[in-house]
């Protein structure tokens, strides 16, 4: 058969910006994510601390609520760096069981159905389809957790004077950084389990496992040898504790009493693992997560 | 014809018939290509220049099929050697995805997506502007035949409307190169004539369309050109008929419909190049295996100028893909 001269012409108008296409991935996660009337109340409930948290805001700068209320401002918690961090630690949680219901089924689904050739044959790389994934977990849960922490933050320091707002800014960027390094932890593990088990399910119960099970051995390990360096191993301790320490609370050393029929029998030491310890055991669970995540988000998987 | 449009005023246009009246940069070139699986070969030293037009890759299962597929769109590196698609290395996917679209096998689609979303979605990715995806999405659409289909959502297509709307976000982006993996499967006789149709159309306008097909009669119909592949290596390439006159071991069988094949064979018997004549079961046709079939039918011609024998019809038995693939490839890939 003859073959023809060349009349076909390729697209050669103009194109978005490569950085924004990844954009794509989330905008239909999200649609489909929302359709669920379930997942969405939980969401809304997801918000019920954050006004629980504005309101002991607002009446500590309002006479006139106290007054009717009859409260003492004396007897409200104080709006300082703890008050933040038991929030941020809050939300944190409900940051957890949102990951666990959305981030599973991301990449699982398109492994299963060995669909990745289609977002990798076109101008669409693997680290912008794993963004792309990660991004609908990092938006969902910063939409509750660091985004309306440094709100209400900043509605303290409209109330409070920019005294208040100069004097307080680390605690502001002690909610960003441990949001994020929460949110991008929770990302990272459920993408990298939902790239390694592909039904959604197993990848649901592979990632609470993940952090209850390393955590009640951890917590067996501080009895038995009555140390907290369990906590080591302990996803919800290191983020604990990285969290202490950028909030300024963390302590390393806590006494413990040893007691038996109301006498001090000893009084044991007990020091946590260094920051440094947590920070970099945070580092190296991310680490691989990136490795697991490059080693099977692959176009083909060859089998023969 | 503005810019990003396609429509051509083909059909009236010069006309290439060889491969090397094409510059490498309008051709697929494999040059001197390997690729391992570890210690496992995929396929192995493969050189290949594809010009434009439709070119089917043919062998069984674990030929290398899929990873000259793979290869070709980048999605895979080759061990050794090197790959250019219209002179762009396989490593640039920026450029490369430009001018290739894919139609893969896979069969997920997101959940709760129109025709049109899915093709709109996968626009967006190529970088293609929302007003533009938009108009694209519906050429794509009108090319497949999924108009007023693409507005309803997917998870009610049956399967023939999945592999046209696999295709159509294949076309989408206007792509010059095109490769379609398996892309007959499910489809009823109807959509696949019109899909073989639409292929024919697309390799006029001077596209390179590598389709993978197991279906021999189709692939034979179609294509301007097939790549026999066995174990990795490529057995056969170039046109049907080609190959099968060059498998010079391998005598033609030819069938001759006529009202005196006995007589016939008798006539046929005497010449060197004949190396077989046997009569049909119904006694009214001759076959004949000859090892030059240009002095058989020079020697028929005769035959006919005589006038003694009536013959009705000439037709040879093994000069199409599945013959060649049985000869080559042998039955071990006959029923993949």
């Amino acid at each position: 058969m003859a073959v023809y001269e060349h009349t076909y012409k390729q697209y050669l108008g103009k194109l978005t910006p490569e950085w924004s296409r990844f954009l794509v991935i989330p905008r239909h996660a999200f649609r489909d994510v929302f359709k669920s009337k379930l997942f969405t109340a939980f969401y809304v409930v997801c918000f019920i601390p954050l006004l629980v948290e504005a309101i002991l805001i607002y009446l500590h700068h309002n006479v006139n609520a106290l007054a009717i209320l009859q409260v003492n401002v004396r007897e409200l918690v104080p709006i300082d760096a703890t008050f933040f961090e038991t929030f941020v630690s809050l939300q944190g949680s409900f940051a957890f069981f949102v990951a666990l219901l959305v981030g599973p089924p991301l990449v699982a689904r398109d492994l299963r159905n060995n669909a990745l050739p289609l977002y990798l044959c076109r101008p669409f790389s693997r680290t912008e389809y794993v963004i792309g994934k990660m991004s609908v977990l990092l938006i969902l849960l910063s939409g509750m957790t660091w985004v309306p922490q440094l709100l209400l933050f900043l509605f303290q320091s409209y109330l409070e004077g920019f005294r208040w707002f100069i004097d307080n800014l680390w605690i502001a960027s002690a909610i960003f950084i441990a949001s994020v390094v929460w949110i991008l932890l929770l990302a990272l593990l459920s993408q990298a389990i939902s790239a390694l088990v592909k039904w959604r399910v197993v990848a649901s119960a592979a990632l609470l496992g993940l952090f209850f099970i390393p955590s009640i051995f951890g917590e067996v390990v501080n009895n038995l040898f009555m140390t907290r360096w369990g906590n080591i191993i302990s996803l919800g301790a290191l983020i604990k504790n990285v969290t202490s320490g950028l909030f300024g609370t963390f302590v390393r050393s806590t006494g413990h009493v040893i007691g038996r029929n109301g006498r001090i029998v000893r009084e044991i030491v007990m020091t946590e693992p260094p920051l440094w310890a947590s920070w970099l055991v945070l580092f190296v669970i991310c680490a691989a997560c990136l490795a697991l995540l490059s080693w099977k988000v692959k176009a083909y998987e060859v089998v023969r | 014809m503005n810019e990003s449009t396609s429509q051509s005023e083909s059909g009236q246009v010069p006309i290439r018939n060889s491969q090397s009246e094409f510059r490498n940069s309008e051709m697929i070139v494999f040059d001197d290509v390997s690729k391992f699986y570890g210690e496992i070969l995929g396929i192995n030293r493969v050189s290949l220049h594809i010009a434009p037009g439709i070119t089917s890759l043919v062998g069984p299962n674990g030929a290398g099929k899929s990873t000259l597929m793979n290869l070709m769109t980048g999605l895979l590196r080759p061990s050794r050697g090197r790959i250019t698609i219209l002179g762009i290395p396989t490593d640039q996917p920026e450029q490369l995805f430009r001018k290739l679209g894919y139609c893969t096998q896979f069969d997920s689609f997101p959940r709760g997506l129109t025709g049109e979303e899915f093709i709109r979605s996968f626009l967006l990715v190529h970088g293609v502007e929302r007003r533009k995806a938009k108009e694209l999405t519906q050429v794509a659409l009108e090319r497949v035949s999924l108009v007023e289909a693409g507005k309803r959502k997917m998870a009610a297509y049956s399967k023939g409307m999945r592999q046209r709307i696999r295709l159509a976000q294949a076309i989408a982006h206007q792509p010059e190169v095109m490769i379609l993996d398996e892309p007959l499967n499910g489809l009823d006789p109807m959509v696949r004539a019109e899909t073989i149709a639409l292929f024919r159309k697309l390799a006029a306008e001077g596209l390179h369309l590598i389709i993978s097909s197991h279906i021999l009669h189709e692939v034979d119909m179609m294509s301007d050109r097939v790549i026999l592949l066995n174990n990795g290596y490529v057995v056969a390439e170039g046109n049907v008929h080609g190959v099968r006159d060059e498998m010079q071991d391998r005598p033609m069988q030819i069938l001759i419909r006529c009202d005196k094949p006995a007589k016939l064979a008798a006539r046929v018997f005497d010449k060197d190049h004949v190396v077989e004549a046997r009569l049909h079961d119904d006694r009214l046709g001759l076959f004949v295996k000859t090892r030059d079939s240009d002095r058989f039918y020079l020697m028929l011609n005769s035959v006919v100028a005589e006038g003694e024998i009536n013959i009705e019809s000439i037709a040879p038995v093994d000069d199409d893909l599945s013959a060649v693939y049985q000869y080559l490839i042998g039955s071990e890939g006959s029923n993949s």
